[in-house]
């Protein structure tokens, strides 16, 4: 699968465009500030990883070291705003699965932490599309007084971030299907093909290609 | 001979910098090659032509810092990890736009011979023809014939591979085995060709990637990451292929942080006597001396080096005369398309990633087809198995990661229009000397759009790929059509065009710029029209055939 389809996959996965990849103009005043992401912030996201992409027959998330990864993403790709909400929201991550489960995550079964996250989804699902909605009116707005701007002064519109789980997901989805282990253990990878073939017989079952 | 002294100049070495250098050392000619970036040398320097996606620390992607060095490139696709050192330094090399402008430029040896598409296709007899025939813009000097046997002499030495489908609207060549259509594409071409009666054909995209060995260069291993630099040199690329042919010759002098910064002329003989250059490194200037110069450093950096020379003659520049310098900016619209999913192929897959697709060539306003706008459009895009896309059930856990783990049920086939643009007077480039570059050189100003002919055009472009998948029995059909600024096809092409006449053309029909025979242009710049196919290999059999002609002239004397 290539890169590409692989960034639509997520898109489509989570709802969302996927942040710092080839499609998105994260537009925004830039920044190369970095945001605290704390070793125990790594590893709470290691365990949510882990808890989105498990460990079965084949490594998992956190195998993929996909807390780290996303450390990486958010302090370069992220713009300051999505960073914020990124943080502020791994942030209560803990406390809103105490709320539900009556647990902090780390604590949760693996049932709960999954009943969890899938009500995490529910919510970004919700807030996104509000968020949506009001950025459409807002971008209205944006474009009108952008339209009266020379070219050189527009400025692109800034979207209001996604909800931090989305952002979660989509790293974790990134980052394990483009990881070692995930492209090489849990789909198959072949870096020099050496030779095409259009019709290859498939068996239910088999893994797909990492690229 | 002075070590400033050369018999040639080419200035670029990039697609047809490179194929001037191998047909003018080739004939014996002391050349001189003329790079204002870097050396990137082949196979060593391609650095990140090995990685895998986990060796990159965004896994491909882009960062706020590149975002931020990078205001054109974050454009579109070009921006981003893997190929980044590739493209121009935007901080360094500045432009301006009037109107948007969407310009990638790739400033090293090799240029974007390194990062081209590598798709390969002939104009055909009616392209030649077709502005006498709209009474548009002026008439091509020469005809399809001119090119025809100089198409075979490029294909033959870069290695394309294609089928030959003997169609008027675009030409057979010089082929290798052509690379397979997968099963989804072999069924969607036989639907499609019968739902149309053959009137729309539906081929192997033709491209410079070889399907057998050639010279010292192996051949194709499907690994698609022809951009990053092939260390197989699998495909065309002046590093592949015309630099070491130069290079043996023992005739070629390649200089990279060579910028040129005019062509030097002198009014007494007509002539240019050669180039002014800055070392990018040391910012000291230089003289080099030659019979003949050859302008190739892209279509709009070649008007660049003419508009900055012998402005004491001509305050517009060198090649000035007709007022046609820097106008008639061309390039292809593109980004407007559609897909669908296709059921019944579950049980097959692809082995290798193939760097080429489909091709549908040009139809409308062809035979007997009449629209309400001029020329045409052809398709690009492909079929293949995705992964993942049914499975709303699952959210997290190992049923996502198990589905996540296998292709989709049903594969994805997609195409999207590349359009041909007219050639309007007013789309034009001119010298900026209120904004310098980093070495106090005027940059480029912007001045081109798209208009209603490209816009009709597109509505078809969009209708008519859902009418074929339709007809090919592609479900779940999306379309798009998104901003398609001018510069994005990265096919800019016009600013010194080619004609009959010294008052409305810059060059004459064997490339020399009227107000100097001795100075060609070969590259983009020297497009009349467009056409709708992907201009390179033109680009070099228009290079080969004029440095063929330079040299005959300068031995019978007239240069």
């Amino acid at each position: 699968m290539h890169r590409r389809e692989l960034i639509k996959m997520i898109g489509l996965l989570t709802g969302a465009a996927v942040i710092g990849t080839d499609f998105l103009l994260t537009g925004c005043k830039t920044s190369t500030s970095s945001v605290q992401i704390t070793p125990q912030m790594v590893a709470l996201l290691d365990e949510v990883g882990e808890t989105i992409i498990p460990a079965t027959s084949t490594p998992g998330a956190r195998a993929a070291k996909i807390g780290e990864f996303m450390k990486i993403m958010v302090n370069d790709c992220y713009s300051p705003s999505q960073q914020k909400a990124f943080t502020e929201g791994v942030s209560k991550l803990d406390d809103e699965c105490k709320t539900h489960t009556g647990k902090p995550f780390l604590e949760a079964s693996v049932a709960e932490r999954e009943k969890f996250l899938i009500h995490l989804e529910e919510e970004a699902k919700k807030k996104n599309a509000e968020n949506r909605e009001l950025d459409n009116q807002k971008r209205k707005d944006h474009d009108q007084t952008n339209s009266k701007r020379s070219l050189a002064e527009q400025k692109e519109f800034e979207a209001t971030p996604e909800h931090y789980y989305t952002m979660v997901k989509q790293l974790t989805l990134l980052g394990f299907f483009t990881s070692k282990t995930g492209m090489t253990e849990t789909l198959r990878h072949i870096p020099v093909p050496g030779r095409y073939d259009g019709e290859m017989a498939y068996n239910a079952g088999d893994r797909a290609w990492a690229e | 001979m002075a070590d400033n002294v050369y018999d040639a100049i080419v200035i670029g070495s990039g697609i047809s910098g490179g194929w001037a250098a191998k047909e003018l050392t080739e004939k014996g000619l002391k050349t001189l090659m003329l790079e204002r970036g870097r050396n990137i040398e082949h196979v060593k320097d391609y650095v990140n032509a090995g990685k895998e996606s986990w060796e990159f620390p965004h896994r491909g992607g882009r960062t706020q810092q590149m975002i931020e060095d990078y205001p054109v490139l974050k454009r579109d696709y070009p921006l981003n990890e893997v190929v980044l050192d590739y493209w121009v330094n935007e901080k360094e090399c500045p432009y301006t736009e009037t109107k948007r402008f969407d310009w990638y430029r790739g400033y090293h040896v090799g240029g974007r011979s390194l990062m081209w598409g590598r798709q390969s296709y002939r104009l055909n007899e009616n392209d030649f023809e077709a502005n006498l025939k709209d009474g548009i813009a002026v008439d091509w000097p020469i005809r399809y014939k001119d090119l025809a046997s100089w198409y075979s002499h490029v294909e033959k030495f870069i290695g394309v591979q294609g089928s030959r489908e003997n169609l008027a609207v675009l030409p057979d060549g010089e082929f290798m085995k052509a690379m397979e259509l997968n099963c989804v594409e072999k069924e969607v071409k036989k639907r499609i060709e019968a739902h149309y009666n053959d009137a729309r054909k539906m081929i192997i995209g033709r491209s410079a990637n070889i399907t057998e060995p050639l010279a010292s260069r192996t051949n194709c291993q499907y690994r698609n990451r022809c951009w990053r630099g092939c260390p197989f040199g699998a495909y065309f690329s002046t590093q592949s292929s015309t630099l070491p042919a130069a290079m043996k010759t023992g005739n070629l002098t390649l200089r990279p942080f060579s910028i040129v910064t005019r062509v030097l002329y002198d009014k007494d003989s007509k002539r240019a006597t050669g180039v002014e250059i800055i070392d990018a490194e040391t910012n000291k200037t230089y003289e080099y001396k030659a019979k003949i110069v050859f302008v190739c450093a892209s279509a709009l950096n070649s008007a660049w080096v003419l508009m900055n020379s012998a402005t004491d003659i001509w305050p517009e520049g060198l090649g000035s005369s007709s007022g046609e310098l820097g106008h008639n900016v061309m390039d292809h619209h593109l980004k407007v398309g559609a897909g669908g999913t296709i059921e019944g192929f579950s049980d097959k897959y692809e082995y290798g990633r193939r760097p080429t697709g489909i091709y549908i060539p040009r139809y409308r306003n062809w035979g007997s087809d009449k629209r309400d706008y001029i020329r045409g459009f052809g398709y690009q895009g492909g079929a293949n198995r995705g992964r993942g896309l049914d499975i709303a059930e699952a959210t997290v856990g190992s049923k996502l990661k198990e589905a996540l783990s296998v292709p989709a049920e049903n594969w994805g086939m997609g195409m999207m229009g590349f359009g041909e643009v007219l050639p309007y007077h007013d789309n034009k480039i001119t010298l900026n000397k209120n904004v310098k570059d980093k070495w106090g050189l005027p940059v480029l100003d912007m001045d081109v759009e798209l208009k209603e002919n490209e816009f009709r055009m597109r509505k078809d472009m969009k209708n008519d790929a859902v009418e074929m998948l339709e007809a090919a029995g592609v479900k779940n059909i999306y379309t798009y059509d998104d901003t398609s600024a001018p510069g994005m096809g990265i096919h800019e092409m016009g600013t010194a065009r080619m004609g009959h006449d010294p008052r409305t053309s810059v060059l004459n029909k064997h490339n020399q710029v009227w107000d100097a025979p001795n100075v060609f242009v070969t590259d983009g710049a020297c497009m009349t029209s467009g056409s709708c196919v992907n201009p390179s290999l033109t680009y070099m059999a228009m290079t080969a055939r004029a440095a063929d002609f330079a040299v005959s002239e300068l031995k019978k004397g007239n240069l």
